[in-house]
C-alpha cells in the first residue's frame, strides 16, 4: 500500500464526510426539534436532485445556481409537511408513528418519480465538476471539493443561526424544552415547522450536489437511509455538531477501508458502527447527558 | 385583604374527555401576597396553575387579572400581561447557558437596554444567576437550576408568578435557599401562586393557604392559622407524632 494511495483515500474521505455531513444534518435537525425519524429525507435529497435536473436542462441554469429555487420551494414543502401531516400525529407515539408516515412520504415520492422522469439513470453533467484540483500527487475531484464547500457553508451557517439568533435560541429552547418554551412566549408550532422547512431546505442543497457526484434514479434514496441513520446515531441523536463528526469520521475511514480492503468491507463500515454505538454507547459520540432528547 | 391581583372563579377543568380535575374551583392571590395550595396526590393543583397560566383551558368558570377576563388568552399573551409560570421538576433549556436562559424569559422584549436592565436586576435578586452566568444550565445544583428559572420568570417584571413544586427534588438545605427567594419575589410585590407537596414548610412561609381536595378547595384562610388546625394537620399536612403516641404505635 503506497503512501500516496492511503493520502489520496484520507483526501477523499474528509470530501466524502462533508458531503454526509450536509446530507444528515437534516436529519438531525427532525429529531433535535420535533422526535421526528424522517426516514424521507434521502427520497427529499433525490426528489431535489430531479428538480435540479429539470431546471437546468429546461434553462441551462449552472445546477447550483438551481438552488435559489429550491431551496426556498423545499423549505416552503417542509413547513406544508409539518404543518399538514407531522404536527397531526399524536405527541407520545411520534417516534414510531413517524417512522410510518416519513416511510409512506418516501414512496409516494419514489413512485412520482418513476412516473413523471421514468426508473432511467440520469445525471447532471457540468464541466467544471469533472476537473480535479492537484495537490502534488493527490488529486482532489472538483465535485466532491464543491460538496465539501457547500457543506461547510451550509453547516456554518446553520451554526450561526442555531448559536447566534433569536429564532436560533428559540429553537434550541424548544428543543430543550417545549412547554417552558411556550411560557416564555415562543411561538413553538412556528418554531417546529420553520425548523422542518429548514431541514428540508437542506435537501435541497443536498440533492443539488448529489445530482453532480453521481447518477440517480428514484430508487436511490434506499441506499442513503441506513448510511445517513448510522451517521446521526454514531454521532448523538440530535447533537448538529455529533452528526458532522461521526460523518467525517465514518467518510474517512469509509474512503480507507475501499483503499485497503475494497468496496464490500467499506460498504458495512456504517452498519458495523450503528451496531457497535448502540452496543457500546447508546447515545453517540457527542450524545452525553446534555444531549439527552429522549 | 387587599384586592385580589388575580382571581380564579368557579373552575371546572379536566384532560381530554376525561372527567374533570377541577370541579367549580376558585382561588384568589392579593398583591404581594403568597398563597399556598396544598392538598394530596390528583387534588388537580397543578392543574390549577396549567389553567391559570393558560396551558389547559377551563371548561368553565372565569380567570381574572387585574379585574379583566383573561380565560381565553393563550400562555404567550398571558406572559405579556404579567402572568409567568415556573413548571414542576427541572425546566431550565438544559443546553444553553443560564444567560442565553435568563434572556429567553424576555423573549418577547425587543428592547435590547430594557432586557439589559431586567437582567441586571434579576442578577442582583438571584446572586447565583450572575455567577454562574456564563455555565450551561443543565451542569448546574438542582436548586442553582431552580434560581435560574426563578430568574427567568421574573424578566418581565410579572404581576403574578405561579410556582409549581418548587422544591421538588431538592436537599433541606436547598429547599430553604428557594423559599428565602420566594418570599424575596413578594417582598418585590409580585403576587405569588405556589403549589407545594412539602405543605407545613410551605404554609410557614405562605400568607394564605388554601387545602385542595377533589379538585375544589376544601379549606382557606391564613396559613398559620391552617398550620394550627389539629384536624387539618392529621388529613393533609403529616401528623407530627407525640413522644406517647410514637411508644404506643405498634
Amino acid at each position: 500500500m503506497s503512501g500516496t494511495l492511503l493520502a489520496q483515500g484520507l483526501v477523499l474521505g474528509i470530501l466524502t464526510g462533508g458531503l454526509y455531513a450536509l446530507l444528515a444534518s437534516g436529519l438531525t435537525l427532525y429529531f433535535g426539534v420535533m422526535k421526528v425519524v424522517m426516514v424521507a429525507h434521502p427520497a427529499f435529497l433525490f426528489l431535489a436532485a430531479y428538480a435540479t435536473y429539470a431546471l437546468h436542462t429546461a434553462t441551462g441554469i449552472d445546477p447550483l445556481l438551481t438552488t435559489v429555487v429550491t431551496v426556498p420551494t423545499f423549505f416552503a414543502l417542509g413547513v406544508a409537511v409539518q404543518r399538514l401531516l407531522v404536527a397531526r400525529l399524536a405527541p407520545e407515539s411520534l417516534a414510531t408513528m413517524s417512522v410510518l408516515l416519513t416511510f409512506a412520504l418516501a414512496l409516494l415520492i419514489e413512485g412520482g418519480l418513476g412516473v413523471v422522469a421514468t426508473g432511467s439513470y440520469r445525471s447532471v453533467t457540468v464541466d467544471y465538476a469533472s476537473q480535479a484540483l492537484r495537490l502534488g500527487s493527490v488529486a482532489l475531484p472538483a465535485d466532491r471539493l464543491i460538496a465539501f464547500g457547500v457543506a461547510a457553508v451550509t453547516l456554518g451557517g446553520l451554526f450561526v443561526v442555531l448559536r447566534l439568533t433569536r429564532f436560533g435560541r428559540a429553537l434550541r429552547a424548544t428543543i430543550s424544552h417545549a412547554t417552558a418554551a411556550r411560557l416564555v412566549g415562543i411561538d413553538t408550532d412556528r418554531v417546529t415547522a420553520i425548523g422542518f422547512g429548514i431541514g428540508l431546505a437542506t435537501a435541497a442543497l443536498g440533492g443539488a450536489v448529489l445530482s453532480l457526484i453521481s447518477p440517480f434514479f428514484p430508487a436511490a434514496h434506499w441506499a442513503w437511509i441506513g448510511r445517513l441513520m448510522a451517521v446521526i446515531v454514531v454521532g448523538g441523536l440530535g447533537s448538529v455538531q455529533g452528526a458532522a463528526v461521526a460523518a467525517l469520521l465514518l467518510g474517512v475511514l469509509e474512503a480507507l477501508l475501499q483503499v485497503t480492503w475494497g468496496a464490500t468491507p467499506a460498504a458495512l463500515l456504517f452498519y458495523a458502527f450503528l451496531f457497535a454505538t448502540l452496543l457500546v454507547r447508546p447515545q453517540g459520540l457527542f450524545g452525553g447527558r446534555l444531549a439527552q432528547r429522549f | 385583604m387587599s384586592e385580589p391581583v388575580f382571581a380564579l372563579t368557579d373552575i371546572v377543568a379536566g384532560y381530554g374527555r376525561a372527567a374533570p380535575v377541577l370541579r367549580g374551583l376558585s382561588v384568589e392571590v392579593p398583591a404581594g401576597s403568597v398563597v399556598c395550595l396544598v392538598g394530596p396526590n390528583g387534588a388537580g393543583k397543578s392543574t390549577v396553575l396549567r389553567v391559570a397560566s393558560g396551558l389547559l383551558r377551563a371548561r368553565s368558570g372565569s380567570v381574572r387579572l387585574r379585574g379583566e377576563d383573561v380565560g381565553a388568552a393563550t400562555p404567550q399573551q398571558l406572559l405579556a400581561r404579567g402572568v409567568a409560570h415556573v413548571l414542576q421538576g427541572h425546566s431550565v433549556f438544559r443546553e444553553l447557558t443560564v444567560a442565553e436562559n435568563v434572556r429567553l424569559g424576555a423573549y418577547t422584549v425587543r428592547d435590547e437596554e430594557l432586557v439589559r436592565r431586567r437582567c441586571d436586576a434579576v442578577k442582583e435578586v438571584f446572586p447565583v444567576v450572575g455567577e454562574r452566568w456564563h455555565a450551561i444550565a443543565g451542569l448546574l445544583s438542582g436548586g442553582q437550576q431552580k434560581q435560574v428559572e426563578f430568574a427567568r420568570a421574573l424578566m418581565l417584571d410579572p404581576a403574578v408568578v405561579l410556582l409549581d413544586e418548587p422544591s421538588m427534588g431538592l436537599d433541606p438545605r436547598t429547599t430553604a435557599t428557594v423559599f428565602d427567594q420566594i418570599a424575596r419575589m413578594r417582598a418585590l410585590g409580585v403576587a405569588v401562586l405556589l403549589v407545594e407537596q412539602n405543605a407545613r414548610r410551605a404554609l410557614e412561609m405562605a400568607d394564605t393557604g388554601c387545602v385542595l381536595d377533589l379538585g375544589r378547595v376544601h379549606l382557606a384562610g391564613p396559613a398559620r392559622a391552617l398550620l394550627e388546625d389539629p384536624e387539618l394537620g392529621a388529613l393533609y399536612l403529616g401528623r407530627r407524632a407525640t413522644p406517647t403516641e410514637t411508644r404506643s404505635s405498634p
